[in-house]
């Protein structure tokens, strides 16, 4: 610079004008881009890295998540059970309310933020391609959905060692609910991430989410249970495949303990069951990068 | 600065969305300095800068973009240039600096680095406290700042600007345009900026492309658009003044004609003879010569000639 009073065009009073200095530094390649972007997704998710008012929703629920796994604690140090009085894999299907909350309310903070403000122009300007920013958006909130499942998992799996209880049977049970867990979150993330990018509006992506979530299972619960009632399980165990948490019941009362209505009762179900919750989720991310990869081409 | 290579070099460049034609067989090299790209609405300069940065695909033609191909090394192009879109793209609920380093780390550079880099770039487009607050609470002036040092963060070898000024106010352009000259004199970064105003791109930049209906009307550096004519402006005064120096200068072989309160004189043959010859006359006829001038274009004018024909 040769003249230093140019660099303040309306006489603001500046100390010193270092001029303008080149970076030399180190440049990451696009993996280093993509964990970096996945890490911040996840901290946005809970609130992190944004306003004190954002971070009050997703921890007030991931409380209430861990609620009853704490009250489960403090019975069994108190009283002393000889068995958890809730399994691992029956955990999320109680919570399964807030868990959709939460899914469908912290979903549109990574997908539907950036198209709402454009800023997806700004990232796609960048050397990550449209498909890689929706993985590492995806694998963020994949990350944020599975610590609110895992969480009570390893809670409770704390408890039932402190409680002195068998630790070969406990751990082969925790084992089974944390892949039961990984796939629900899979199959939440993929659903919640892709309403949310054809959603510029976070209300609206709340909703669908929601109604696709919970009210889904309620229709697929009711047909189940009239079923069940009229003693055609049979249409019941197919209802079941028609909504995230109902396939997660089906799997779940066939690997773990737990009780669900219409049960899938040939090895054939269960794999079918297992099969649409994989493939429901890749198709899902699948839906999210050609999302993206149109987004960028628009 | 005495670089040649050339920043954006495309060839015969087109992109056919069906009905819309958006750019035509362009074909053009831009160098280093500042280049205004100039065009109505719909031009296609917007399709031209997305296509530079590899987003959107052409349909025809080729382009390099500091020496990389647009088709096979898109990553690399966007890693060394900066854009700043014509549209808002910024989150309300995020400060200037969070967003900057954030965006910093996007083009590749490790968290420390970027916020020095953020901090630096912040400083250099005037945002001072500000930058700590949401920009949700921003003028359209400090919004376009933000914008701006996003573009610069990562020390970009090129920036392409879509249209900075939009929506500023005539002190907050003056200011705008006074940052791209900056980036473009003093940081030594390339500078493509896009506006539909020529009259601010013929003040900052160092280069003019027009584009019209997708196709390249003139490409010039800025003083060939703002050259003389090949006409002289003369003024004089006196009694019926105008008329008489008319029928002198006709009489003496030179083609003049009234405009205004001037006399525009065509000088195509030899200039200095005219001079002397404008001197002589007004003397003999007793009038006041006031001014005798260069008539410089504006670039506007290229709109008014018939596409291709310049001068």
């Amino acid at each position: 610079m040769t003249d230093p009073t140019s660099a303040t065009p309306e006489g603001r009073s500046v100390i010193h004008d270092l001029g303008y200095r080149p970076y030399t530094g180190a440049r990451l390649g696009e993996g280093s881009i993509a964990r970096a972007l996945a890490v911040t997704g996840f901290r946005n998710a809970f609130g992190l890295g944004r306003s004190g008012r954002s971070k009050v929703l997703p921890f007030v629920l991931l409380a209430l998540n861990l609620f009853p796994a704490v009250i489960v604690g403090g019975v069994m140090v108190l009283i002393g059970l000889d068995e958890l009085p809730i399994s691992y894999a029956q955990y999320a299907s109680t919570t399964q309310v807030i868990l959709g909350i939460f899914v469908a309310s912290q979903a549109p903070v990574l997908f539907s933020r950036d198209l709402r403000h454009g800023t997806i122009s700004l990232y796609l300007a960048r050397p990550l391609r449209a498909s890689t920013y929706a993985l590492a958006r995806w694998a963020a909130l994949l990350a944020a959905t599975l610590v609110f499942l895992l969480l009570p998992i390893v809670l409770l799996y704390a408890v039932a060692l402190l409680g002195e209880l068998d630790v070969t049977e406990q751990t082969r049970e925790a084992g089974v609910a944390v892949a039961l867990a990984v796939l629900l979150a899979l199959v939440l993330t993929g659903i919640a991430g892709l309403i949310s990018s054809w959603s510029t509006r976070r209300g609206f992506a709340v909703v669908a989410t929601i109604a696709v979530l919970l009210i889904g299972n309620g229709i697929v619960t009711a047909v189940q249970g009239i079923s069940s009632e009229e003693g055609r399980s049979d249409v019941g165990e197919v209802a079941g495949l028609f909504s995230p948490y109902s396939l997660y019941r089906g799997l779940a009362t066939a690997w773990a303990d737990v009780d669900a209505l219409t049960p899938p009762t040939s090895a054939g179900m269960e794999a079918l069951y297992a099969l649409v919750l994989v493939g429901l989720s890749a198709a899902c991310l699948g839906g999210l990068v050609w999302r993206y990869r149109r987004v960028a081409s628009a | 600065m005495t670089v040649v290579a050339a920043v954006v070099r495309t060839v015969g460049l087109t992109k056919d969305y069906g009905p819309v034609l958006a750019l035509d067989a362009l074909t053009l090299e831009i160098g280093p300095g500042i280049t205004g790209l100039v065009g109505a609405n719909g031009a296609g300069k917007s399709t031209f800068l997305k296509i530079l940065l590899g987003l959107v695909e052409p349909t025809g033609g080729r382009a390099e973009v500091l020496g990389h191909d647009i088709a096979a090394e898109g990553g690399a192009i966007r890693a060394r240039v900066g854009y700043l879109p014509e549209h808002d793209c910024l989150p309300p609920d995020v400060s200037a600096s969070d967003f900057t380093v954030h965006l910093a780390m996007m083009s590749g550079l490790p968290r420390v680095a970027a916020r020095e880099r953020a901090a630096e770039v912040l400083r250099h487009v005037g945002l001072a406290e500000e930058r700590y607050r949401p920009m949700g609470g921003y003028s359209t002036g400090m919004r376009q700042k933000a914008k701006l040092a996003q573009a610069l963060a990562h020390d970009p070898q090129l920036v392409l600007l879509d249209e900075p000024t939009n929506g500023l106010d005539p002190a907050a352009r003056d200011e705008m345009l006074g940052l791209v000259q900056r980036i473009g004199r003093d940081f030594g970064i390339a500078v493509i900026v896009t506006s539909h105003l020529l009259g601010e791109l013929e003040r900052v930049s160092d280069h003019v492309v027009v584009l019209d209906g997708g196709q390249l009307l003139r490409a010039s550096r800025t003083d060939e658009f703002l050259d003389a004519t090949g006409s002289l402006l003369v003024e004089v005064l006196g009694d019926d003044a105008q008329r008489r120096m008319l029928e002198a200068l006709a009489a003496a072989g030179v083609s003049a004609a009234a405009r205004g309160g001037m006399l525009s004189i065509d000088v195509t043959d030899g200039a200095g003879d005219v001079h002397d010859l404008i001197r002589d006359t007004a003397g003999d006829l007793g009038l006041g010569l006031v001014r005798i001038q260069a008539d410089h274009r504006r670039i506007e004018d290229v709109f008014a000639e018939p596409a291709g024909g310049a001068r």
